[in-house]
């Protein structure tokens, strides 16, 4: 069976396992979900040895005429970024059901969302057919409702609702978009190849643009209709959390790039100095916000507002071309990075809350005495976010900033500005709750730390981080040539 | 002969209908009449398949016409009969007296909605669409406890008989425009006739009695009511059998202006704007709904806006998408209703509240209402995504982008209540310890279901070809 098929159906087969098997076996559907995980990681480890990076472009394509009279095709492909977002969610996915080992309540239909949620987000890396492309990012979407109202915790209801509605008001400009640019194109077509090599009217460009940018930029977090995210981040179990903050918001931008740039360069040219206004507003802002948030989970959730603020800027600034290349390599390496971060994040966060019950960061106190390991890592996640050299983010975010310096210098220094209020925060969390004289309401807190089998998880995560802080060549080699031919255009 | 096999579906209605209508007479148990109706269903369901194939204008010519729209519409009213016939085995919210009959009235209205996709001529249509009427005026009004129904019941039957009446009045406009009934010459002289204002209140005016049955706005002010307090059983059968019925009929009324509608322009415009409202009106409404056939009652008003989203583009693609709408809007709200008639057994209403945690007292039942609501909604991979993705696609082919932005915002608003419903099923705490297996009947029934809804939305070449076969039927 061809790869890119064989990685999407294994998250397929295992939903249909688990809908087969009965409720009380818990455990085996968590050896199933691991299981799973396990082979689409090697699958992916596979897919990013055997795309070659020399040759570029879209490879391992795959086309079977699904409905021919609509031009609709079952066609997948990846590019360079299509290669490290599968990789991203294959890891995302495999951390994600080990940290979600110890879940007891309703374990089969938790699985069971989460893997639909992970078939949506394969789908949408994959896809080089428009409608198959929307197709899968609904799928995506949907499963977060249940996810977040079932085993979230806190204003869940509310968080659960505004997501959804938020996310679906996104689709709602898509449709429009998406169906136009299919019907202005003539070609009968939904190839997203096909599409991409028809110039468009310019004036249909810039008026259909913006549907698109706004429509997938509400999965990125694009301020200012970002407003669901940190709700929906801090109502979300753990996994969830990861997933969606880690992966989901990555279809945002990969949906902006693989769609709104690829088709209508010209629109995306005509409207990239006002959003990347908007997105610059958004790095600040977040950061701003993520300050006064006295609860964990708020500041990493504005902190993704932040982040993917600079993986929107960089986009925006790609097709500016006084440094595209540069920026787009950062947008592009700023979504795997950011994926892992907050994926370590919400997996320790996850694990502090279960073992505190609180979320609440005044709450903790000298919290490295007791759990030293759990606390060690989110230093780690924290210290990417604010940018460290040797982990994964900082190339990520030199790259963009040196693109933005060269474009627009004025929005490089409030960036810069961004980076330094991210450090504030991220210090404050560590000097609040982790440092300092411990709490006496923790003192019971016994064996608390991470040990074994939770540390895997977190392991892996850390080790992807330092691995790519310290050869981000492994990263930049995949998706340059995918960056240059994608620039090409402009 | 061969003209008479053209006529299979039908005899077979009339044929069982016949044997349905002796069951009381020789005081049969309830449990053989709806064995010989689950049978009758089958029995249709075989004619109408049987003559699938088959095209002609048996016995009447320019007045009956069988043809692949025709037929598959049939097919698609007989599966619709033979699943409402399964869930009403055990009708408890029908007055006890009436069991016997009930089969028997939704057979005729099935017959009727079956001579109405295949009547080419004026009065031919207004006499199906009375036979397809009348036995739901009956049957609305059946309903166990006459203090909850007696009033919505009125209000179908006087609203009802004034929307045919209207549609009479809108014939009789139509025949002085064109000195003729027959659909052949009103197509021939579409032409001229389409330039003068008679021409145009004629057949908006023909159009309302259809609009009533569709629930499309300004005729839609039964639907909540009826909805609510008939019983279940028949309200599944409004709900999904006669909406494809009432879809049909439009198509092939909006077929004969094709040609010339789009340019022309008014009756463009005007289905337009009843789109829209149709659309807000019923999405609006329902989100403040408590009972949930009635919140559904107001989502049949928005999806009857969605299908004339399709109809107002005159275009193949736009009937070939309302037909796919329809075949996929009659299984999605099969499932919900499949699901309402099992949990509301016994109960005269059926609120939000009384599916709360469906998950744990019927696991099944609670995943077939996710899947009905999800298509509803229209998300993948459910027949709700990819018919909205076709009917919005017609309408884009027009170049209607901003029609389309209001229809997908519509569809947004949508999410929210339906979402609540979901919420019930799947989050909140049973209010009841009361838990139930379905029949196996209903299990398989349920299961046909779910994957119809999934198929039809993973793999819509098949239907979708069905459809645009029809279409092309009918535009020819």
């Amino acid at each position: 069976m061809p790869l890119l098929s064989s990685i999407l159906i294994v998250p397929i087969l295992t939903l249909l396992a688990i809908l087969l098997i009965p409720n009380r076996s818990v455990q085996l559907i968590r050896w199933v979900c691991a299981l799973s995980g396990i082979i689409t990681g090697v699958l992916s480890i596979q897919l990013w040895m055997a795309y070659d990076p020399v040759a570029g472009g879209i490879q391992f394509i795959e086309l079977i005429p699904w409905v021919p009279s609509m031009g609709i095709s079952y066609h997948l492909g990846v590019d360079g970024f299509g290669t490290i977002l599968v990789m991203l969610n294959s890891i995302v996915y495999f951390t994600g059901v080990l940290t979600m080992w110890d879940l007891e309540t309703r374990v089969k239909e938790f699985f069971a969302f989460m893997v639909l949620l992970v078939v949506g987000v394969y789908g949408v890396f994959m896809s080089q057919d428009m409608f198959f492309f929307f197709f899968f990012y609904e799928i995506a979407v949907v499963p977060m409702y249940p996810l977040i109202i079932i085993w979230g915790s806190g204003n869940k209801e509310y968080a659960a609702m505004k997501l959804m509605l938020f996310l679906l008001a996104g689709s709602a400009l898509l449709f429009p978009g998406l169906l136009a640019i299919y019907h202005t194109a003539g070609l009968h077509t939904f190839d997203l190849i096909a599409l991409s090599q028809h110039t468009f009217d310019p004036d249909f460009q810039i008026f259909v643009y913006p549907f698109i940018y706004i429509g997938f930029g509400v999965l990125a977090g694009m301020f200012p209709v970002h407003g669901w995210s940190p709700t929906g981040h801090v109502a979300a179990p753990s996994a969830v959390s990861m997933l969606h903050a880690g992966v989901l918001m990555k279809l945002g931008a990969f949906g902006v790039l693989s769609v709104g740039i690829r088709l209508l360069p010209q629109g995306a040219v005509y409207w990239a100095p006002t959003f990347s206004t908007f997105a610059a507003i958004g790095i600040v802002y977040g950061a701003f916000v993520a300050i006064r948030q006295t609860d964990f989970k708020f500041v990493i959730g504005f902190s993704s507002v932040s982040h993917m603020g600079i993986v929107l800027l960089g986009l925006n600034l790609a097709v500016l071309g006084k440094a595209g290349s540069d920026a787009l390599n950062g947008a592009v390496f700023q979504m795997f990075a950011h994926g892992i971060m907050t994926a370590l994040f919400f997996s320790t966060v996850g694990f502090i809350y279960d073992r505190a019950h609180s979320k609440t960061i005044a709450d903790f106190g000298g919290l490295g005495s007791q759990m030293p390991r759990a606390v060690s890592i989110f230093i780690v996640a924290g210290l990417c976010g604010a940018g460290l050299p040797g982990l994964a983010s900082f190339w990520a975010e030199l790259l963009v900033f040196l693109a933005a310096l060269k474009t627009y210098p004025i929005v490089g220094v409030v960036i810069i500005i961004g980076l330094v209020l991210t450090a504030i925060y991220i210090l404050r969390v560590f000097t609040t709750a982790f440092f300092g004289p411990p709490n006496d309401r923790w003192k019971n807190l016994k064996d608390v730390d991470l040990t074994g089998f939770q540390l895997l998880p977190r392991a892996i995560l850390v080790a992807v981080l330092v691995y790519f802080g310290f050869v981000p060549r492994a990263m930049l080699d995949v998706i340059n040539s995918t960056t240059t031919a994608f620039l090409g255009k402009f | 002969m061969e003209n008479a096999l053209l006529f299979a579906p039908e005899i077979a209605c009339l044929i069982m209908s016949l044997v349905l209508f002796f069951c009381p007479v020789f005081k049969a148990s309830h449990r053989t009449v709806y064995s010989l109706a689950i049978l009758t269903g089958i029995f249709v369901l075989a004619a109408s398949l049987y003559t699938l194939p088959l095209s002609g204008e048996p016995f009447f010519p320019g007045i009956y016409k069988v043809d692949f729209f025709s037929q598959l519409i049939k097919t698609a009213l007989a599966l619709g009969f033979l699943c409402v016939a399964i869930i009403c085995r055990n009708p408890l919210t029908v007055h006890i007296s009436a069991w016997a009959e009930l089969p028997l009235f939704l057979l005729f209205s099935t017959l009727g909605m079956m001579m109405m996709v295949s009547a080419t001529e004026l009065m031919t249509l207004y006499v199906a669409m009375e036979l397809a009427a009348y036995p739901i005026y009956i049957v609305v009004a059946l309903h166990r406890n006459i203090e909850t129904n007696g009033e919505s019941a009125t209000k179908y039957m006087v609203q009802g008989m004034a929307a045919s009446a209207v549609s009479l009045y809108g014939m009789s406009f139509l025949l002085g425009a064109f000195g003729s009934t027959y659909f052949t010459d009103i197509a021939t002289q579409f032409a001229q006739a389409s330039t003068q204002p008679i021409f145009y209140v004629g057949l908006l005016l023909t159009l309302s009695g259809f609009f009533f049955k569709l629930g499309a706005f300004p005729f839609h002010f039964w639907a909540p009511d009826t909805y609510q307090t008939a019983p279940h059983s028949v309200i599944t059968f409004i709900a999904s059998v006669s909406k494809i019925g009432a879809i049909a009929i439009l198509c092939r009324l909006l077929s004969l202006a094709t040609p010339h509608a789009w340019d022309a322009g008014h009756l463009q415009t005007a289905l337009m704007w009843l789109c829209i409202l149709a659309m807000t009106l019923g999405n609006l409404a329902a989100l403040r709904q408590k009972d949930l056939k009635r919140l559904l009652g107001y989502s049949t008003i928005a999806h009857a806006g969605y299908v004339l989203l399709a109809l107002q583009t005159f275009s193949q693609a736009g009937f070939t998408a309302a037909i796919f709408y329809a075949l996929g809007y009659f299984v999605m709200s099969f499932a919900c209703f499949l699901v309402i008639s099992e949990i509301g057994k016994e109960d005269d209403l059926v609120s939000i509240e009384s599916v709360s945690g469906l998950y744990k007292r019927a696991p099944l039942m609670a995943f077939t209402l996710l899947l009905g609501l999800f298509g509803l909604i229209g998300l993948p991979p459910t027949v709700g995504f990819i018919g909205k993705w076709f009917l919005f696609s017609a309408a884009l082919e027009r170049g209607q982008f901003y029609l389309v932005l209001v229809a997908a915002i519509n569809a947004t608003i949508g999410l929210y209540y339906y979402l609540m419903v979901i919420r019930q099923v799947y989050w909140v705490e049973p209010n009841t310890e009361k838990t139930f297996t379905p029949s196996p009947l209903i299990t398989v029934t349920a299961l046909a279901a779910i994957i119809l809804v999934i198929a039809m939305g993973t793999f819509p070449d098949t239907f979708w070809e069905l459809a645009e076969r029809a279409a092309s039927a009918l535009m020819s």
